[in-house]
């Protein structure tokens, strides 16, 4: 019982993610059709390199006649970002064996790192589960990437409204994270910095660099504060 | 795309998706770390969601077809914020998120 319990909790903490990855999984795919993409091949690249924005990247330059190695140089550089969130996990990783680590670290998205970190601050969550949970969203992307590449053009969702849901989950962690000086400075010096990024040309990797400068900027009040 | 490029870009994006999304927690799982460390490991989740928010929300050409289409995204934001703060659900976040930036979209 205890299991299906594990089981039906990860599936409530990953619904609001895989609703989102339907509405953003089937435009992606529409796209990967443009460049010659079959579903198989939709299908195996959402289960094994499982990124939205990299999925995106690569149809998009693809189409504006980008070198492959600027598309795998850009593709690559945007998701740098993924080595602050392996890093976030790894405390709670402590006692977990390699193979079942290797299993989630490998599954992490922004969206599933936001929704497993939410659940281990409040306590009571598990490796099992939250690698139910990428698992269970990867799948949703997946099947939604396929059934993109099969619909085609002939159903038309608007990307920027969609997409708009998961902006709306990381607003909704964003605003769960404990109201402390430090974690309020954090994040707006992790927002300012993510639009000083972009605006001077680092947009690839704004995300990275931003959040960076958030950790950094949150240390040094810290260390400001014990004095 | 022919089958031979699709490879190319599908193993090498891989192998570097996976050198960052799993050689950090490998190094860094079971030691002792540094207080700091520890504090810097702690300040991730805030700084990650808040630069998340201002990626999806902020661009340099946001205001490039006029300033409501800019506005929108900044306008539904906060509508979620409204939402998060009171239901502190992220299914209801991003329904409302996505009717009031469609709403928003059609005025």
């Amino acid at each position: 019982m205890q299991k299906k319990d594990a089981v039906i909790q990860a599936l409530k903490a990953a619904l609001p993610v895989m609703v989102g990855y339907v509405g953003i999984g089937i435009p992606c795919g529409i796209v990967e059709h443009q460049i010659g993409m079959n579903a198989f091949m939709a299908f195996v690249m959402s289960m094994t390199f499982y990124s939205g924005a990299g999925q995106f990247m690569i149809p998009n330059m693809w189409l504006a006649s980008t070198p492959l190695a600027s598309i795998i140089a850009s593709v690559s550089f945007v998701n740098t970002r993924q080595l602050l969130y392996s890093a976030a996990f790894s405390p709670y990783f402590e006692k977990v064996a390699k193979r079942l680590t290797f299993l989630f670290s490998a599954t992490v998205t922004d969206e599933s790192f936001g929704v497993n970190m939410a659940k281990y601050q409040e306590g009571n969550w598990s490796a099992g589960r939250a690698t139910l949970v990428n698992l269970f969203s990867m799948t949703s992307w997946g099947v939604s990437n396929a059934l993109g590449v099969l619909v085609g053009s002939a159903l038309s969702i608007p990307t920027a409204i969609a997409a708009f849901a998961m902006t709306s989950i990381f607003i909704c962690l964003l605003m769960g994270q404990n109201a402390s000086i430090e974690n309020i400075f954090v994040a707006a010096v992790a927002f300012i910095a993510v639009c000083v990024f972009k605006v001077i040309g680092l947009t690839g990797p704004a995300i990275l660099l931003g959040a960076l400068c958030g950790v950094g900027a949150g240390l040094v009040l810290m260390a400001v504060k014990k004095q | 795309m022919t089958m031979t490029e699709f490879l190319i870009v599908w193993l090498t994006c891989l192998a570097t998706m996976l050198i960052c999304r799993c050689v950090p927690i490998f190094i860094l799982k079971g030691r002792d770390l540094p207080e700091t460390l520890r504090n810097a490991l702690n300040l991730i989740p805030p700084a990650a969601f808040a630069a998340l928010v201002a990626n999806d929300l902020f661009s340099p050409q946001m205001f490039a077809s006029g300033i409501w289409p800019g506005i929108i995204p900044i306008i539904a934001a906060l509508i979620v914020v409204v939402v998060a703060k009171t239901t502190k659900s992220l299914i209801w976040c991003a329904i409302t998120g996505v009717v009031a930036y469609a709403l928003l979209s059609l005025i």
